[in-house]
């Protein structure tokens, strides 16, 4: 449901000439949870910033049979949503309010309408798959770090896409709520009809969450493969680290 | 309190500053008197035998005249306010930053300066001048912008408008430094004022207020989105560019209208989107009216006193809105911030 082939992006005035993502092609099916793993640089997150359309980019990408480069915006969200780490918040939206904005794309145009129905709807399922059904009016300025990726989670379910991208979503979030999070996300995936694309910076947590994993390096794919068929000897070529020497302290350590 | 209580207040507010601003001056008119005169002027239903023969021509020629701009400079100041802070993302961001202002006001330094601004021709070439060069200023700026970064980035666009704004600002104090005799009259009209203006500016600033408020209505679900980043708002479907555009272009058109007709006033684009955004929430549906309605009430009040407090002269409406306005902020924004 989502094809790249012969990626190629950058960033500047003359971004082909000095690329950070170099001649990646890759697809993924209905169902399927990949993550893209890669050291810092390698052109992870401007990979995935391309493939939502959010870059120039030569080469194509295509999400749900819609090409990223020509399609309408809104035509685009209503098939991919994309969901980042939470930032800043500068006005006082409430937790419903900016759930309801996941609905944009769907929505009709109309200076004074009210929210749709079925808008609401979606938007009230949305607040209580994610637990927030109870916390709808408060403000967001008000919410923890972990309360308002929460929020941002419910509003990219809202947009009810059939894509789901992720760049570093857990950055900054404590243990229970990136566990929460990858829960959520995979049992929204497990219909089968619908397909996960991230960048996780913990490799434990992608790991956990991919059932495929994208490596990079360099701007480059190196290998595409099975989470279950995954070998250290891979991370340790992209991370350049021994990753099994590391594995055997820390297991030592818990163990004693 | 409920949203549609505060929303009632801030109506009544806007309602009670436009009866007091018709009532209160040298000869005092009531509510009644305002409400009989409109209603002879616009239903033909006659007035009482004893009422005074001055007070509808005081009513319709003067006051009401003034009313309207003042209010209807206010709602733009602040609509104005709404929409460049959402756009740029930046709480502290306003109309005037983008060099509309200080384009304005060496349009309206070089009309003084040439003689053009006497007489019955100065009427009219004052503000035309003005806009022009305002309109002028911001079109640079967003050219510039564009050309320095095609993504139209909103650091690029705070800086270009910060640099253009001086840079105009320089060009309109040499002119003034250059030519004295007419500093105190290009001063005069820096600081703003509502008087002597009639019906056409008040119309004309009113008209524009009233389609610009419309377009950001249209625009509010996009204005919602952009809040939170660009990036965000792209990837909820929102055209961002096209969007981006159209609010630049509406605001500067508002803003140099206002600015034409009325000069700059500060304060009053600051303080009403934070005060509404503060105390009624965050979207843009319900912040935009409330913004303007609450914006226009203050300045009409700022004005009232302006023509009041030392009158038969008038104080410079424009030191009122910061007399008040400076304060104020402050107590607003770091009262925001304890919590």
């Amino acid at each position: 449901m989502l094809h790249v082939e012969h990626l190629t992006c950058g960033y500047g005035p003359k971004p082909l000439q000095n690329p950070v993502v170099k001649d990646v092609s890759f697809s993924v099916s209905p169902g399927e949870r990949l993550c893209i793993l890669g050291p810092n640089g390698c052109g992870k997150t401007t990979l995935l910033r391309a493939v939502c359309g959010l870059l120039p980019f030569e080469g194509k990408a295509e999400a749900c049979g819609l090409d990223v480069r020509t399609a309408k915006r809104r035509e685009l969200a209503q098939k991919m949503a994309l969901m980042s780490q939470s930032g800043q918040v500068y006005f006082s939206y409430t937790v419903y309010e900016t759930v309801l904005m996941g609905r944009y794309a769907h929505s009709r145009r109309a200076v004074f309408a009210q929210d749709d129905a079925r808008g609401a709807a979606v938007a009230e399922e949305c607040l209580r798959r994610t637990g927030l059904w109870e916390a709808r009016d408060r403000p967001i300025t008000e919410l923890s770090g972990g309360q308002l990726q929460r929020v941002f989670l419910a509003r990219t379910f809202a947009q009810e896409p059939q894509i789901i991208l992720l760049d570093e979503p857990t950055n900054h979030l404590d243990l229970k709520y990136q566990l929460a999070l990858a829960d959520d996300l995979r049992a929204w995936a497990a219909d089968g009809s619908r397909c996960v694309v991230g960048v996780l910076h913990d490799v434990n947590l992608a790991l956990d969450f991919a059932d495929t994993l994208l490596l990079m390096k360099e701007g480059r794919v190196v290998s595409r493969c099975l989470a279950d068929g995954f070998s250290t000897r891979m991370l340790d070529e992209i991370y350049d680290v021994d990753v099994a020497a590391y594995m055997r302290r820390v297991l030592a350590r818990w163990q004693g | 309190m409920r949203t549609r209580t505060k929303a009632g207040i801030v109506i009544l507010a806007a309602v009670l500053s436009l009866l007091a601003g018709a009532g209160i001056g040298s000869v005092f008119v009531s509510p009644a008197d305002i409400c009989r005169v409109l209603a002879n002027r616009l239903f033909g239903s006659p007035l009482p035998e004893n009422f005074s023969s001055v007070t509808p021509g005081l009513v319709l020629n003067i006051r009401l005249p003034r009313v309207t701009l003042s209010f209807a400079a206010g709602a733009a100041a602040a609509m104005g306010g709404v929409v460049m802070q959402s756009v740029l993302k930046n709480p502290l961001a306003s109309p005037y930053g983008l060099g509309v202002s200080s384009g304005a006001g060496l349009g309206a330094a070089l009309v003084i300066v040439s003689g053009l601004g006497a007489g019955a021709l100065g009427t009219l070439a004052l503000p035309a001048v003005s806009l022009a060069f305002g309109l002028a200023t911001v079109g640079a700026a967003i050219f510039l912008s564009s050309r320095l970064d095609r993504s139209l980035s909103n650091n690029t666009i705070i800086l270009t408008g910060m640099v253009l704004s001086l840079f105009t600002n320089a060009l309109m104090s040499t002119v003034s430094a250059a030519n004295p005799e007419y500093s105190q009259r290009i001063l005069l009209w820096q600081l703003g004022s509502f008087s002597g203006r009639g019906w056409e500016a008040s119309a004309m600033v009113a008209a524009v207020a009233a389609v610009c408020l419309v377009g950001f209505l249209r625009l509010s679900p996009e204005l919602d989105a952009m809040t939170f980043g660009e990036e965000q708002a792209r990837a909820l479907g929102v055209e961002l560019r096209r969007v981006k555009w159209v609010l630049i272009v509406l605001v500067a058109a508002l803003t140099g209208t206002s600015v034409a007709f009325a000069g700059v006033i500060g304060f009053v684009d600051l303080i009403a989107p934070h005060v509404v955004r503060r105390f009624i929430g965050a979207r843009h549906r319900l912040v935009l009216p409330m913004a303007a309605l609450l914006g226009g009430a203050f300045m009409t009040v700022c004005d009232l006193a302006a023509r009041t407090l030392a009158s038969p002269s008038e104080i410079p409406v424009g030191s009122i809105t910061a007399l008040i306005g400076a304060p104020f902020f402050l107590y607003v924004y770091f009262s925001h911030r304890r919590r």
